[in-house]
């Protein structure tokens, strides 16, 4: 374990962050050059090239500093993640289920943190898979408490959907840094996601005819969305040195997980915006949106990941 | 089933500096933390480095909007003021801060409303907007306004003209106005001063009044101004 506290003597990071590093620099040249050549008005990739050239090191220092500091920043991101969710829905503005939320996603926290009591590996995995119920007996007993009836089965089923999916499901991905290959697992699936949904718009872009989810998220077409599954289903040959241990099944499954998985994640939050009203889940990074806007399909795609794994290989 | 009923924050696609800025303000829990320890911290400030006295504040109409009006010399008046007002009223007090100032950067607009709670009063071009703002917020019950109706820190200590902003806002209606007197300020901390010096400061509050049963009109106006300042001078 001493080894993989210092990233950069870890070869899957130094692999990941050299070839991500170089990505970012060649995209910058790319679009340095472009602009005025092709004369057009670059200036809201550039946007959204600055959102990556932020998020990038904040990502690749988390997890360079190790197990804690990407358990914590998961949580962190969950926190947010929720806080979005509870402002674009209206929860927010009741505290009791805000702050109890909160509360859930740092507990949920800390059993990804914590060592088992009973066998000392790190990572309460019971209690972690257990939270559920906790948290969601605790929400049940807010209206109880405050005695009141009034719009509470509302308040209780969006404080739910909002603690078991943005704060425990998207915690897999922080209990997954518990596991000895937590950089290949983690540094693969934040590439994987990203690269699945460049892949279904390149491919939209180019082949698109037939509207995928025209209700939902009317930019996305079939054509597209089979694309980014071609793409996300070669992808763990490619990059088998994230995970050597893996065989054919495993592979065959990353390849679904993130190919599949991802596309729902990403129309799960359009569907909630879509029904809310709302057109981006925030501001919180230049060029993209919320932080839900961004993690979507990462949230879908952590637990089957992490259970996909700890089925094959334990956690 | 019918469809529940969403409410999105209205200030969902703003950034930082214009949700500052914005008013109403959409509820933050950090702003909130923030702002009641910033709050505990003031009073101590004034209670142990200015030995702040309060006088009538059982004159406050608590549980009902209010305005509070007071005389304006130093920047300690507003924190004065907020002080005066018990602790579960803090995030219900707002203090009318002048926009062009206290809202025209990102540090002064965080500090303006996250520590002070201010509302952005544009005393230049849109004052009647402004005034609609306060109306809104006095319509609700439970909130405080402060005011200073001299518009701007008096140079000299001396009670200034009270605008006409104060009358317009409250003629013909119920809304109850308390005058207040803040004694100290000028000498601890006068206008181009850089930092407060240890003089203890008085904050005198007075008896509520309203004007519901004045004719709305000019003349009024001009009444209602005399009679609080009049009021606010009684207390010095």
């Amino acid at each position: 374990m001493s080894e993989l506290v210092l990233g950069v003597f870890d070869p899957v990071f130094a692999a990941y962050a050299v070839f991500i590093g170089g990505l970012l620099i060649v995209a910058g040249l790319v679009l340095t050059v472009l602009g005025p050549i092709m004369k057009k008005d670059v200036s809201s990739i550039w946007r959204t090239y600055l959102g990556w050239l932020i998020m990038i090191p904040a990502l690749l220092g988390a997890l360079y500093l190790g197990r804690v500091a990407t358990i914590i920043g998961v949580g962190l991101l969950s926190m947010r993640g929720f806080k979005e969710f509870a402002r674009a829905t209206g929860l927010y503005e009741d505290w009791w289920h805000v702050v109890a939320v909160y509360l859930g996603i740092a507990a949920v926290t800390a059993t990804s943190l914590v060592a088992d009591p009973n066998t000392g590996d790190a990572g309460w995995y019971g209690m972690f898979m257990a939270s559920p119920a906790y948290i969601i007996a605790a929400l049940m007993t807010i209206p109880i408490i405050r005695n009141e009836t009034r719009g509470q089965l509302q308040r209780v089923s969006l404080s739910i959907v909002g603690f078991v999916y943005l704060g425990w499901m998207f915690g897999h991905l922080g209990f997954l840094a518990n596991s000895e290959q937590f950089y290949g697992y983690l540094l693969y699936l934040l590439f994987a996601v990203q690269l699945n949904d460049i892949a279904a718009f390149t491919f939209g872009k180019l082949f698109g005819k037939h509207k995928l989810r025209s209700e939902i998220s009317p930019n996305k077409t079939v054509e597209g969305s089979l694309g980014a599954l071609a793409t996300s289903m070669a992808l763990p040959w490619l990059l088998h040195f994230s995970f050597p241990h893996f065989g054919t099944a495993e592979l065959v499954l990353t390849g679904l997980i993130v190919g599949v998985g991802g596309q729902f994640g990403d129309l799960t939050i359009s569907f909630i915006k879509r029904d809310v009203g709302v057109k981006d889940m925030g501001v919180l990074i230049p060029g993209h949106g919320g932080i839900l806007d961004r993690v979507d399909s990462l949230i879908f795609v952590a637990p089957l990941f992490f259970h996909m794994v700890r089925w094959f290989h334990g956690v | 089933m019918s469809d529940w009923d969403y409410r999105p924050a209205s200030d969902l696609d703003q950034g930082l500096s214009e949700r500052l800025a914005g008013f109403p303000r959409e509820p933050h829990l950090w702003m909130y933390v923030v702002r009641s320890i910033a709050a505990l911290a003031i009073r101590l400030w004034l209670r142990l480095y200015h030995r702040m006295e309060i006088v009538g504040r059982d004159n406050l109409p608590l549980g009902q909007s209010f305005v509070l009006v007071a005389n304006h010399q130093s920047h300690l008046d507003a924190l004065m003021l907020t002080s005066g007002v018990p602790l579960r009223y803090l995030h219900r007090t707002f203090p009318a801060a002048a926009a062009d100032y206290f809202f025209s950067s990102l540090p002064r607009s965080a500090f303006a409303s996250v520590v002070i709670n201010g509302l952005p009063f544009d005393r230049k071009t849109k004052g009647a907007e402004s005034l609609a703002v306060c109306r809104q917020l006095l319509g609700n019950p439970g909130n405080v306004l402060i005011i200073f109706p001299e518009g701007t820190r008096s140079a000299t200590g001396d009670l200034g003209r009270f605008r006409s902003g104060i009358g317009r806002l409250v003629e013909g209606t119920d809304t109850p106005v308390v005058p207040a007197y803040l004694a100290g300020a000028y000498e601890a901390f006068p206008k181009g001063a850089l930092f407060p010096r240890p003089r203890k400061v008085i904050l005198r509050i007075g008896e509520a009044r309203s004007y519901g049963n004045l004719e709305a009109g000019r003349e009024t106006v001009d009444h209602i101004c005399a009679d609080l300042a009049g009021a606010v001078r009684a207390l010095g």
